[in-house]
């Protein structure tokens, strides 16, 4: 029953599958992106990368449902934070998730940079995905920063006051640096106002692109593995997409090719 | 493809000369604004020399309350230009200021009550008097006296000061930041959001 079901649901859906590849090749993207070999050993240690786009992927939706509710000015940023927490239904749950996973974010990028260099994946072809990745997690520790910042509470201001402290010894530099964060020579609104525009645009929109371009540049050269792993690898795959590919055309059997081929 | 045409520039110098001063130009079109507009507070503060907080004394307390052996806090409310009001000084920044004797010791000069000081006592008790920020010269998270220990500690890092606001260990660089201040005829303790030595930002 099952496998007959599954050939008229394939066969129902193929025209549209056909009409949607002619337009936008998103089918043989789509697998060109998830096929992909990857090593046999440390399995689990390549899904950090994923677990890190997951992990963004949440914030991303959840800070978008925190915006409906947050205010940011002085007057009410902790009281609209206070509103979502108490007064919006399921707002301890949205932004305990976007807090819990901003944190987990964290750890888990720490825990795929380490993993990247304990297993030399940093080296050539590699070195310029490393620097993305080195960029992605700068962009990252400053979004957890400023949305610290963004409470407006005493832990969160003294932060963010520790931050911009620190960014005054750069040198030559350090008065401009106090000074943009601050927008002015004082604490106050258009502080919040700074933190919220760097929180919630300026750094997403430089996260995003810039997690494009290490996820093309790690399917370019893909995942770190041996070369005879890899060739190895690479040619069963070839191979049983030549034979799927054959046994399509001539209506033959998979398995008879494959027998055919051995013999 | 013939010689001739091989070895045909194919940018000569004055296209070449146009089309980067015409690059330069549109750059700067595109660049200049946005970044001059990012860096106004910048700018104004740097080359304008001007601060959110207007300049203007603030009274404090008065000279005759401030205890001997220990600080004195006030919480200050300096007006500040920093929110996006039409009126002038409509916002308010808040400061904890500390004001201590020197080493502790009362001045003498104070003995005999509340009274009209002549000109040399108020200079005398301006010499005396410790007017300081409670923002740590480290990081700039709040000090706090600790009376057991006769000593000034901030929470985020463990800087220690003395009465005098003095470093006395820690990771501070520098003593704590005195106000700019006063002290007129009646006794009363007047400040500006000013810091003798230079600026500690964020207070």
């Amino acid at each position: 029953m099952y496998p007959r079901m599954k050939a008229r649901t394939k066969a129902a859906l193929q025209p549209f599958a056909d009409w949607l590849e002619e337009r936008t090749s998103l089918i043989s993207f789509g697998q060109k992106a998830l096929y992909e070999p990857v090593p046999t050993r440390g399995r689990w240690l390549y899904t950090l990368g994923s677990a890190t786009l997951f992990l963004i992927t949440l914030q991303f939706l959840t800070g978008i449902l925190l915006l409906f509710y947050y205010a940011p000015t002085t007057d009410h940023a902790w009281d609209s934070i206070y509103y979502t927490m108490h007064e919006a239904y399921f707002g301890r749950l949205i932004r305990g998730i976007h807090f819990w996973s901003a944190n987990f974010l964290v750890a888990v990028i720490g825990l795929h940079m380490m993993r990247t260099f304990i297993s030399g994946s940093y080296k050539a072809p590699r070195e310029l995905n490393w620097l993305v990745g080195v960029l992605l997690i700068f962009i990252v520790a400053i979004m957890a920063f400023s949305g610290y910042a963004l409470r407006w509470d005493q832990e969160g201001f003294y932060a963010w006051e520790v931050g911009i402290k620190i960014g005054s010894y750069s040198p030559v530099v350090g008065d401009w640096v106090s000074t943009f964060l601050l927008g002015g020579d004082t604490a106050g609104p258009a502080t919040l106002s700074r933190v919220f525009a760097i929180h919630v645009w300026l750094l997403p929109a430089a996260l995003a692109p810039l997690i494009g371009v290490h996820l093309f540049l790690l399917r370019l050269h893909g995942q770190f593995g041996s070369a005879f792993e890899y060739s190895e690898r690479l040619a069963k795959l070839r191979k049983t997409r030549q034979v799927r590919e054959l046994s399509e055309e001539e209506d033959v059997p998979q398995e008879e090719l494959e027998k055919e081929l051995e013999e | 493809m013939s010689e001739e045409e091989l070895n045909k520039e194919p940018l000569t110098r004055a296209q070449f000369l146009w089309l980067g001063s015409l690059g330069s130009v549109m750059a700067a079109v595109l660049t200049i604004p946005p970044v001059v507009y990012l860096l106004s507070p910048s700018i104004k503060h740097q080359f304008g020399g001007r601060s959110d907080v207007p300049d203007g004394w603030v009274e404090l307390g008065s000279v005759f309350e401030v205890p001997g052996g220990e600080p004195k806090v006030y919480r200050v409310e300096f007006p500040q230009d920093q929110t996006y009001d039409y009126e002038p000084d409509e916002g308010e920044i808040v400061e904890a200021v500390m004001v201590t004797w020197k080493d502790g010791q009362v001045p003498s000069v104070l003995g005999g009550g509340r009274r009209t000081l002549s000109p040399a006592e108020t200079e005398e008790l301006s010499h005396d008097l410790n007017v300081k920020s409670n923002a740590c010269a480290h990081l700039g998270c709040p000090v706090r006296w600790f009376p057991d220990r006769h000593q000034f500690l901030c929470p985020c890092h463990g800087g220690i000061y003395d009465i005098n606001g003095r470093v006395v260990g820690g990771p501070p660089p520098k003593n704590l930041w005195s106000y700019v201040f006063e002290v007129r005829e009646d006794g009363a303790i007047y400040v500006k959001h000013e810091f003798i030595g230079g600026e500690p930002w964020v207070v």
